[in-house]
């Protein structure tokens, strides 16, 4: 069973990719939080959230992705998920991050999408 | 600064329109500013006090204040936050209140914004709560597969109560057993009547426990199923952003509501799991019953001047009864052979198995005698339980002349039947076989004469019992062959079937039943025997 959480950044021309591994929650959050911020500030305004590795996520987690989103969009940026588990798909939806973040079965077709 | 520089300030952010904390950001600026640049800060009202929201970049200001003095110079309450500057405004302090006022109404607005998104998230959280509990509700109808189950409930009670941690305990032979842990460690077996695990079940918050070694906060809750405790469900730390604290009573709903659904389902799956092991035993117990009807003999064979017939039924799919009829290598004679093994169903028929394998390897290297049967008591003491035996009868016909040299190992002895109608039995006998080490065996005789009938059988026959609870019995048994001895065996051995059976009268078949028959022809011209 997957737990803490870890994470791998793929940096891309156009985007930039981080793959989540584990819990996402407090801990998690903040983790995929600085990775973000830190793509943010290197100049990267489209990221991709790709959760295949992650089954599990916590009202922490979420409220910290909800912050990134918030974030990515006061600077014109986006920020994309793709390969949710059901479970975390139906979460997303209800906790409204599917109005203002893309959501990807895949990450081939979410690169597709997101490439200018 | 001066009040018209701070009213030109005012004016020019005014018409930049920013909005939310963008403009509470740079009214701070302002006023931090206006009172000298010693710094400012806006504190949001928190359950456990006020907390530092936004600050100048020169401020001093704590995170967080547990305690608020009355407003004076420098501090302005407002509802759901306050305002803090280290300074003192211009020098008609006519600017300053309308700065103020802009402040306080756009860090109010902020904070309600604030308050606002909270209450939608708690509102949106509690969506996905009874959506979880939705889908473990159809996850009783839909997932058996026990093992997803487990992982599916532990994660989302941790997940549904922002737990860092759990496990998933299952009850098996009295002790809650560690099923499924997640987030680290747990101790591996529960004492039920242990008072931390009585808590626990109990659903009483823990501060440490050693059932998660490390947490600060343990929660745990009963999985019950018609209220037997079938499990324990136990998460620990519960995280908000500042940290991990202890589990609301509101978790200890939910975490009940999830352990009602995750016992049906547990139970549903439970259920399914035995039904799909039920079902793998049954087939295989159908190959070792093939394997079995294997072992013995395919239809009957010939010998000249006899006549033979042989049935086997096992109480169960497979059994504990044996019996062959085969050539000696001499060509001339024939083994007959009937065994019956302690115990019924698969240990049985696995013994079966060793005593078929053992007599015939050894019937190629040894003749049928009592060396023999010391071998084979030996070979079946080492490869059986100790509370396993078996009875055996296995005998050397020569057709030529109807002599039977015979063994018996604590069988049943064989019935002769004469052309009379005259009763005979066979010696007998010693112990089983397998029962202790150097027992001695002893070979008998007997003659089958023409017209005879030998009937060997199994104690299945003669102890069928009725609903009376009588015994079908050797008389009866003696009765049916004597009445019988020139019908076809065919028809004979039909006829002792049909009543044992009217005898058990739709009773369970309660052991195995066996029987061998021969006749020797009355006709058979003694000119042409051998």
């Amino acid at each position: 069973m997957t737990e803490a959480l870890k994470l791998t950044i793929d940096r891309r021309d156009a985007f930039a990719v981080i793959h989540t591994e584990g819990y996402i929650n407090n801990q998690g959050g903040e983790e995929i939080a600085r990775a973000a911020y830190e793509l943010l500030d290197s100049g990267y305004r489209r990221l991709l959230l790709d959760l295949t590795g992650t089954k599990i996520i916590n009202s922490i987690g979420i409220s910290i992705l909800i912050e990134i989103i918030e974030k990515m969009l006061e600077v014109d940026g986006k920020l994309a998920f793709c390969s949710l588990t059901p479970t975390i798909e139906k979460t997303f939806h209800i906790m409204g991050l599917a109005q203002y973040a893309s959501i990807y079965p895949d990450q081939t077709i979410a690169v597709v999408e997101l490439a200018p | 600064m001066k009040d018209a520089t701070l009213q030109d300030e005012l004016l020019a952010l005014a018409r930049q329109e920013p909005q939310g904390r963008q403009l509470v950001e740079r009214l701070l600026g302002l006023l931090d500013r206006a009172t000298g640049t010693h710094g400012a800060a806006l504190y949001v009202k928190t359950e456990l006090g006020y907390r530092r929201e936004l600050a100048t970049a020169g401020s001093t200001d704590e995170d967080s204040l547990a305690e608020v003095l009355a407003d004076g110079p420098g501090q302005l309450t407002f509802d759901g936050g306050l305002v803090r500057w280290h300074g003192t405004t211009g020098s008609s302090g006519v600017e300053a209140p309308a700065l103020l006022l802009a402040l306080v109404t756009a860090a109010r607005e902020l904070v309600l914004r604030g308050q606002l998104k909270r209450q939608d998230f708690e509102a949106k959280s509690r969506g996905v709560q009874l959506e979880a509990l939705y889908d473990v509700g159809l996850a009783i109808a839909s997932t058996l597969d026990f093992e997803r189950l487990c992982e599916e409930i532990l994660m989302r009670a941790v997940a549904l109560s922002d737990a860092r941690r759990g496990a998933l305990y299952l009850k098996q032979a009295g002790r809650l057993e560690l099923h499924r842990v997640f987030g680290g460690d747990a101790q591996a077996r529960l004492d039920p009547e242990d008072e931390e695990t009585q808590e626990l079940l109990a659903g009483v918050p823990r501060p440490t426990c050693c059932v998660l070694p490390g947490a600060l906060y343990v929660l745990g809750v009963s999985i019950a199923v018609d209220g037997l405790p079938k499990g324990l469900l136990v998460i620990g730390d519960k995280e908000s952003r500042q940290g991990v604290g202890p589990f609301s009573p509101a978790d200890r709903r939910t975490l009940d509501l999830l352990a009602n659904q995750a016992a049906i389902a547990l139970e549903n799956a439970d259920l399914h799991r035995q039904a799909l092991e039920k079902e793998r035993l049954e087939r295989e117990i159908e190959l070792a019953s093939e394997i079995q009807r294997q072992i013995l003999p395919k239809g009957t064979p010939v010998i000249p001047g006899y006549e033979l017939a042989g049935w086997n039924r096992p109480a169960k799919h497979i059994g504990g009864d044996y019996y062959d009829i085969f050539p000696f290598v001499d060509g001339s004679s024939w083994g007959l052979v009937l065994g019956d093994v302690s115990g019924k169903g698969v240990p049985a028929a696995l013994l079966v198995s060793t005593l078929h394998s053992a007599l015939r390897l050894l019937l190629d290297r040894f003749e049928l005698g009592a060396d023999l049967f010391v071998r084979l008591n030996e070979h079946i003491l080492a490869s059986s339980a100790s509370n396993k035996f078996i009875t055996l009868l296995a005998a050397r016909l020569d057709p030529a002349t109807g002599e039977l040299h015979y063994l018996n190992a604590g069988h049943n002895p064989g019935i002769v039947i004469g052309a009379g109608g005259g009763v005979e039995q066979m010696g007998p006998g010693g112990l089983p076989l397998g029962l202790m080490p150097g027992v001695s065996f002893r070979t008998e005789q007997a003659t089958i004469a023409p017209g005879d009938l030998l009937c060997l059988y199994s104690d299945g026959i003669t102890e069928a019992v009725g609903p009376d609870d009588v015994e079908f019995g050797f008389d009866r048994l003696t009765r049916l062959l004597a009445e019988g001895r020139e019908e076809p065996l065919a028809d004979l051995m039909r006829r002792i079937d049909r009543e044992v059976s009217a005898h058990a009268a739709g009773l369970p078949q309660g052991d195995d039943q066996t029987v061998l028959l021969l006749r020797r022809s009355a006709r058979w011209p003694a000119a042409q025997s051998g």
